[in-house]
């Protein structure tokens, strides 16, 4: 046991030296959290932008005092920039069709009456090829809608037809975070581990097979459970800077984390050692690092939706969810947010620390009994 | 030269880059099968294909808290469990006992109707409903409140069965409906746009840069430059040879969306084709510039990991390009792919013939040029450089 203590210990230095050496590996454990985090950034900017400007037209084929009220509201709109009036509902929809604005809003004929019927309508044209800016369209006239009723209402004390009194959703998150809140920043942290850690096994297996060094390192007196228990040592150690890191940048960036920190740490270890298995598994069959690389790079854009980083599980189809489900990074990001939003202790993650390693202990066994077989 | 021996040599490039590749069964596999078919498949789980109707609300186990115990609180939750968004409501909680419970994963969601539910309605007073939710979880408290609201708006405490809701009805705001007009997509042709770019700029950019990077590496790129091939036919060879990857893999993406998750492009083959064609030329060309920067294979993978986490952000892939801001924005203006997407989704999604988007095109083609012109350049001098 002590030999085996000391040979994992032994593998650890030789990894950890090896970083040291490697300036492109070592800027990259840095460069990752930090590009990761601003692309957010500029992801979270735009959609936080207090001016969208989203062009629009406006044709105005009603021209009562309600129309006009309501394009006042519209173009007060921080949403939407209003580029054009035009006269027809034709023309309206051919800057659209064109290009030239993302949405036309058409106020029939008759809305000002329709309004105090409370039956009125508004035709809002949208180029939904523009996924995001066609939905703040949408949001900017039933903004405008909605405020010219409830101005009217209470100025006139005009019901507008309405048969019901409305009903307020009032939402209270239970994280007490506001409701602008980033849901999706712990979800990058689990990333970071599964990228740091994918990066750490091309290092640590096939460039060495590449080198030649690997042959070598089986063939000294070490074994090969001590080589990857070794290898895995170090990826611990690189977790554990990259998570300081990140939880360093989530600080700086205004995150409040309510959490364990040394549970935070646990969590994105667990999910390291579960990629290192999955990554010593594929490079049993993936013998180039840049190969590998790659496909491991290919495996980790799908993740970002289906192992809980931006879209929580619940929210997909049926068959992304049961994938999501089955991925033992999901119960990792998971158990990340519950830590750091929730502040969660250790028994409300449990089941998700286990998920993830006992996959660990089940992987592990397999990639070092593949790696015997192709050696 | 003749064109004729310079067309040769390109052919005689393409048929060795051909070779090379029939006997490397790890980048067969990554290039034709994998990328594609993983892209392909994540994306359309996630998003369901068309036909696959699901509220992403309806199983989310949600407590159902009445504290007013009326006939108008009754009927709510009638409204609410018997439609099709919230079959999974649990009732029997007090509200304290639901809050225990959030945050465990057995319930995401809490709503108390309060004491006084009913009153409100009967005197006209805006009535109030509590949404307690995990907002852990990503994007489940906007959705279970946005759906809530769209049954708060129309419900009517004096009939039992609550009127059928259509599309319009629900976008209806205190008396002024949203009659929303505009292209609606079938399930998977916003993913098919997505996938088909990314699969092209992730497979081309590493087929490129890296398959030069790895000859480097090999020594054989050396021996090809000291041969009478010009940069230019190596160029022209390996473009041909990855334009027939390009082809494959289109038809690939193609299939799987189409029979698989039943994307329902809104145009012709032969336009999706050549848009495919032009996001890989201009990943190509900027392979080509990558790889004269004499970088290493892994180099060159960690470029291409930045450069699709780049094109995430400022290509519009994510949020529309012409929502980001300031520098965002210039980037975003700057890049052809971001026409490139731009086109695939104004044709693949709404119809509009290729020839159309005249500027598209001729941004995304002179950026071609424009990155081959680079490439030549420094892949001429470099050559000589190793020559003498």
């Amino acid at each position: 046991m002590m030999n085996f203590m000391r040979d994992t210990m032994a593998i650890t230095t030789k990894e950890l030296k090896q970083l040291r050496r490697d300036p492109v590996s070592l800027v990259l454990t840095i460069v990752f959290p930090i590009l990761l985090i601003g692309i957010f950034i500029v992801i979270v900017s735009a959609f936080r932008a207090t001016t969208h400007n989203v062009p629009v037209v406006i044709a105005d084929l009603d021209g009562s005092p309600a129309s006009n009220a309501l394009i006042d509201k519209i173009t007060e709109s921080n949403y939407v920039h209003v580029t054009q009036y035009v006269q027809t509902e034709d023309q309206a929809y051919q800057e659209v069709a064109n290009g030239q604005v993302i949405g036309a809003i058409v106020i029939p004929p008759g809305f000002g009456s329709a309004l105090a019927n409370g039956n009125a309508f508004v035709i809002v044209s949208t180029d939904n090829s523009k996924l995001t800016s066609s939905q703040f369209v949408n949001t900017a006239v039933s903004q405008s809608a909605q405020d010219l009723v409830t101005q009217a209402t209470q100025q006139g004390g005009v019901s507008f037809g309405l048969k019901v009194a409305p009903i307020e959703v009032i939402t209270r998150p239970m994280s007490g975070r506001p409701p602008t809140g980033d849901p999706i920043l712990p979800g990058f942290l689990g990333m970071i581990a599964i990228l740091g850690a994918f990066d750490d096994i091309v290092n640590a297996i096939c460039r060495e097979r590449e080198r030649g060094t690997f042959p070598r390192l089986t063939l000294s007196p070490v074994s090969l459970f001590a080589v990857y228990s070794g290898k895995m040592f170090a990826t611990v150690v690189l977790t554990i800077l990259r998570t300081a890191l990140m939880l360093i940048i989530f600080r700086l960036y205004g995150l409040a984390i309510r959490g364990n920190l040394v549970l935070i740490f646990i969590t994105t270890i667990l999910i390291a050692m579960f990629t290192l298995s999955v990554g010593l598994t594929f490079s049993t069959r993936i013998r180039g690092s840049a190969t590998l690389t790659v496909l491991e790079i290919a495996m980790t854009f799908p993740l970002f939706s289906l192992a809980g980083t931006t879209t929580s599980p619940l929210l997909l189809a049926p068959g992304g969810s049961a994938i999501a489900n089955s991925l033992p990074w999901t119960y990792g990001n998971d158990a990340l947010r519950r830590l750091i939003y929730l502040g969660s202790g250790f028994n409300a993650i449990a089941g998700d620390l286990l998920i993830l390693f006992v996959s660990s202990m089940i992987l592990l066994p397999v990639a070092i009994l593949l790696s015997k077989r192709t050696m | 030269m003749s064109a004729r021996g310079f067309f040769n040599d390109s052919m005689a490039v393409a048929r060795n880059e051909y070779r090379q590749f029939i006997r490397n069964r790890s980048a067969i596999l990554i290039s034709l099968v994998v990328l594609p078919l993983f892209f392909t498949v994540s994306l359309g789980a996630g998003q369901g294909g068309a036909g696959t109707t699901f509220s992403p609300t309806a199983h989310i186990p949600i407590a159902w808290v009445d504290e007013d115990n009326t006939l108008a609180s009754y009927r709510f939750w009638q409204s609410l469990s018997t439609s099709p968004d919230f079959r999974d409501l649990i009732q029997g909680y007090t509200e304290q006992g639901a809050l225990a419970q959030l945050g465990t994963k057995r319930i995401y969601a809490v709503i108390v109707v309060p004491n006084g539910f009913q009153n409100d309605l009967d005197t006209g007073t805006q009535a109030r409903i509590i949404l307690y939710t995990d907002d852990s979880e990503p994007g489940v408290s906007d959705q279970i409140q946005a759906t809530l609201t769209t049954y708060t708006q129309n419900f009517n405490p004096e009939v039992q069965v609550q009127p059928y809701e259509t599309e319009l009805q629900r976008q209806s705001v205190a008396g002024v409906a949203i009659v929303a007009k505009g292209a609606t997509f079938a399930g998977f042709n916003i993913g098919l746009t997505t996938v088909l770019a990314i699969v092209q700029i992730f497979a081309g950019f590493y087929e490129i840069a890296g398959g030069i990077s790895k000859e480097r590496e090999d020594g054989t790129y050396a021996r090809l430059l000291v041969s009478p091939i010009s940069i230019g036919s190596i160029m022209l060879g390996k473009t041909l040879f990855d334009v027939v990857l390009t082809i494959i893999r289109t038809f690939t993406v193609l299939g799987i969306s189409v029979y698989g998750y039943g994307a329902r492009p809104n145009t012709d083959i032969l336009t999706l084709l050549a848009l495919s064609l032009i996001v890989s030329l201009i990943t190509m060309g900027l392979g080509f510039v990558v790889a004269s920067l004499k970088l290493g294979q892994r180099a060159v993978v960690i470029i291409e990991f930045f450069l699709i986490l780049f094109l995430f952000a400022f290509s519009g892939l994510i949020i529309d390009s012409n929502l980001l801001v300031g520098v965002s924005q210039v980037i975003s203006n700057l890049l052809p792919f971001s026409y490139a997407f731009d086109a695939l989704k104004r044709t693949v999604l709404l119809g509009r013939p290729l020839p159309t988007l005249t500027f598209d095109l001729e941004y995304m083609i002179g950026s071609i040029v424009l990155l081959y012109a680079i490439a030549f350049v420094v892949l001429h001098f470099s050559r000589e450089r190793l020559i003498t």
